[in-house]
């Protein structure tokens, strides 16, 4: 088979792959319907907005090439750079957010009678399918040929060159993160645990810059001490003018000045990068394709006795239910995520609150005791519960069908559920409460007893509404992943947000106007608490609408486990 | 007749495609009933309509004397199940799987206790009581599903090809404990494809084909009919109309 043949083979193979995944619903009734075709709303939308954004970007790219003999600084090329500034990046993100069954399983390629480097060259060339990188091209094009409309006939082939490079690096880039990564994960234990590492640095590093920008506001007022190291700043700019696009811009720059002797070294930059990053992604290629599986080997701890406690208030079976539920959040890479982000981001906030004396202004945020910090952790606590509550059904996969055919009458499952939330989000949320209390204090009594009050208000008021949600709109997820793939379903979570608003502002208007109104705020714990019985009456009414939902969509939660 | 599974025009639609169609089976208490069908008759359909993940969309049913309609819950805990995809969380242990199935059940800590050590030591997975399911073989899982679904001692077994992919040891000691089962009083309704199984094991068949039963009864009076020596599989493709021979010859293999 020709490599063009075999080229032509993955094309064809990821089309159709696109093409089933928005035909194929296997829906049973309506509501199941409007569920799925909630779920492919976006990917539909995305590939129709594609035309129109290849487009503009084209557009954007004569526009900008037109303007560069004249002005090299011009604003459509300067917006062109900072877009190409985040290619790379996207390039290297994207097996990781993106579920890997979206992408060719590389094992299975093996039983193909293909060559190794073809099939390398396959798999590259799937990086296509990534938006960003298919975008690029229309954008590179676009440069080039505002180039030549501009006169500038030579500098446009230098141009169109330059991006035939940067696409081929770009493509290099993709096809190397998505083998490294299929590399890390083929040991599930190592995966997981990298899974989880990502999952918790990520938002951290991305909070970080916000977070020393605001904490050091007044410092840099006074004393105007730059946030790095001369010597870190100077290697950051020195490593950033070797950065793949901005050798691309480089490269044009040079070539539309005239200056071919600069242009050619950004050329050869570029060739170096393609050269190293397809010739390390075909070895870690054929590495991928050489190692086998494993699974890491877990066991799980010796806890029988504690595991088949039953739970104060809950039936035997509601109780096996909330156990499984929490560990479920225990044992995997999202679960242990909504146990563990809470944490990594009350330390970052703890400690430029520390560093603040005991203040911290963050956006819209503004700290000014342990109180507030005790509140917004709370609230952190309870959104990131939302991926396993509003899906609570759909996250035991297989283990949906052991329940379902289990003599669990349909309040025992969703008290089960409710409790075993409850288990997953409380530990997270009084060990922020207690550690903000602790460090920081402040407040009265009343005010530290209406927060843990109002905690178990919202979630009073969520917990049924979640039930309903993940009855009527169960995602077959797996919680191995760290992207999209273990999310709710999109409305679900759109939903499960407005309820935790809608539902703690009652606990924050009744707490404003015992301390501000009444200015009273002993009075606040005791507004609260009957605030707690009023949400306890709701709860129960929700619950028996929850009751039915579940009755009626038992039979479409079995098909989705 | 005392009946475990009992049916009367039994239907299950999928939109317009009728996937059970009006069937009535009668399976006695005590038997070892084999279900067969081709792939796609219909078999795991109505074993989950008889099992309660499906609502049928037309007909009765009684198992063990109960509408499961009626009172699902009264079924279920008479009865274990094994289903195709064997309906086991990734995330549990073996011993946590059967502690589940023991908490659901209402069963005291002792009794899981003893029973759960015996299926391990009889499934051979008494070594990997403390792994993770994730971590299991294909065989493993049915093995443990087999156990779960044995573990709360239900009076009726539904088994979903429990013989596919298991080693021949664990596949003899399952046969030997299904018929221990069997001898004991309890009935068990079984899919399987492997027909010298059924054949070996099952007291009575019931043949369903394109959604409808098309044969049912003991083994012995189905095979009456048929040539001396004629073995189950002939009986089964004479009636599912599968002993033609093939059309394509496929001469260029």
């Amino acid at each position: 088979m020709t490599p063009l043949r075999v080229l032509k083979a993955f094309a064809w193979l990821r089309w159709r792959m696109f093409v089933n995944s928005l035909e194929r619903t296997g829906s049973r009734d309506t509501l199941e319907r409007f569920s799925l075709a909630i779920e492919r709303l976006g990917p539909i939308l995305a590939a129709i907005l594609l035309v129109p954004s290849a487009l503009m970007l084209f557009g954007l790219g004569i526009y900008a090439g037109y303007l560069l003999p004249g002005d090299d600084s011009n604003v459509p090329f300067t917006t062109v750079r900072f877009i190409l500034l985040a290619v790379p990046l996207l390039a290297v993100a994207g097996p990781l957010f993106f579920p890997a069954a979206d992408r060719t399983n590389p094992t299975r390629l093996l039983l193909l009678p293909i060559r190794r480097s073809t099939l390398y060259a396959a798999q590259a060339a799937g990086a296509f399918g990534d938006p960003w990188n298919l975008l690029l091209v229309p954008l590179l094009a676009g440069i080039a040929t505002g180039l030549a409309v501009a006169g500038a006939v030579t500098a446009a082939f230098v141009c169109l060159a330059a991006a035939a490079l940067l696409v081929a690096v770009v493509i290099g880039l993709s096809a190397l993160a998505t083998s490294v990564f299929h590399l890390v994960v083929r040991d599930r234990k190592r995966g997981e645990l990298i899974g989880l590492i990502f999952i918790l640095v990520i938002p951290v590093v991305a909070m970080l810059p916000a977070l020393m920008d605001g904490s050091s506001r007044r410092e840099r007022d006074q004393r105007r001490q730059p946030l790095l190291p001369a010597w870190a700043v100077t290697a950051g700019r020195r490593a950033f003018v070797a950065y793949p696009t901005e050798l691309f811009v480089q490269g044009t720059r040079a070539a539309t000045a005239g200056d071919q002797g600069r242009a050619a070294a950004a050329g050869g930059g570029l060739v170096l990068f393609t050269l190293l990053l397809h010739g390390s992604g075909l070895v870690v290629f054929r590495r991928l394709l050489d190692s086998p599986g494993t699974t890491g080997g877990r066991r799980s701890a010796p806890m029988r006795a504690a595991w088949g406690a039953r739970l104060p208030g809950l039936s035997s079976g509601a109780s096996a239910v909330a156990l499984a539920q929490l560990r479920l959040a225990l044992r995997t890479p999202r679960g242990r995520s909504i146990l563990l982000s809470p944490f990594a981001v009350f330390v970052i906030f703890g400690v430029m609150m520390y560093r603040g004396s005991g203040e911290m202004n963050f956006g819209p945020f503004s700290f000014g005791n342990g109180l507030s910090l005790a509140a917004f952790m709370s609230f952190i606590c309870l959104i990131s519960l939302l991926p396993i509550a509003m899906n609570q059904f759909a996250v035991d996969k297989a283990g949906l069908t052991l329940v379902l055919l289990s003599p669990l009458r349909d309040g025992e499952l969703l008290a089960g559920k409710a409790a075993g939330n409850a288990l997953v989000v409380a530990p997270p949320a009084l060990a922020c409460i207690g550690a903000s209390l602790l460090v920081f204090g402040g407040g009265s009594p009343s005010l530290w007893l209406s927060l843990v009050l109002g905690l178990v208000s919202v979630y009073l008021l969520v917990a049924p509404v979640a039930a309903i949600c993940s009855a009527i709109f169960p995602r077959a997820v797996d919680m191995n992943s760290i992207g999209r793939g273990s999310n709710a379903h999109g409305l679900s979570g759109f939903i499960g947000l407005l309820t935790f608003a809608a539902a703690g502002a009652p606990p924050m208007l009744l707490t404003l106007a015992a301390t501000r109104l009444l200015e009273r705020p002993s009075l606040a714990a005791l507004l609260l608490a009957v605030w707690c019985l009023v949400a306890y009456g709701v709860s129960r009414l929700l619950f028996v609408v929850a009751g039915r939902t579940l009755a009626a969509r038992r039979e479409n939660l079995a098909m989705v486990a | 007749m005392d009946l475990a599974v009992e049916t009367r025009a039994l239907t299950r639609n999928f939109g317009s495609f009728r996937a059970v169609d009006r069937i009535d089976l009668a399976v006695p208490a005590g038997s070892f009933y084999g279900f067969l069908g081709p792939n796609g008759a219909g078999k795991s359909t109505t074993i989950k309509c008889l099992t309660g993940l499906l609502k049928p969309t037309g007909g009765t049913m009684r198992i063990l004397g109960i509408d499961p309609l009626a009172d699902p819950v009264a079924v279920k805990r008479r009865i274990g199940v094994m289903p195709e995809d064997l309906a086991l969380f990734e995330r549990l242990s073996a011993e946590e799987t059967l502690t589940f199935v023991a908490q659901v059940h209402g069963l005291d800590r002792a009794t899981t206790s003893a029973r759960s050590a015996d299926l391990l030591e009889l499934m051979d997975l008494k070594g990997a009581g403390t792994t993770l399911v994730t971590d299991f073989s294909h065989g493993m899982r049915k093995k443990l599903s087999l156990a779960a679904a044995l573990l709360p001692a239900p009076r009726l077994l539904f088994l979903d090809e429990p013989f596919e992919g298991i080693d021949a040891v664990a596949s003899r000691q399952i046969k030997d404990l299904l018929l221990s089962f069997v001898s004991r009083g309890g009935t068990i309704f079984l899919t399987s494809h492997i027909l010298e199984i059924v054949e070996r094991l099952s007291t009575h068949i019931g043949v369903i084909a394109g959604g409808r039963l098309v044969a049912q009864g003991p083994i012995a009076e189905l095979s009456a009919g048929r040539a001396a020596g004629a073995t189950l599989e002939e009986l089964f493709l004479g009636l599912v109309g599968g002993d033609a021979p093939a059309s394509a010859s496929l001469d260029w293999i």
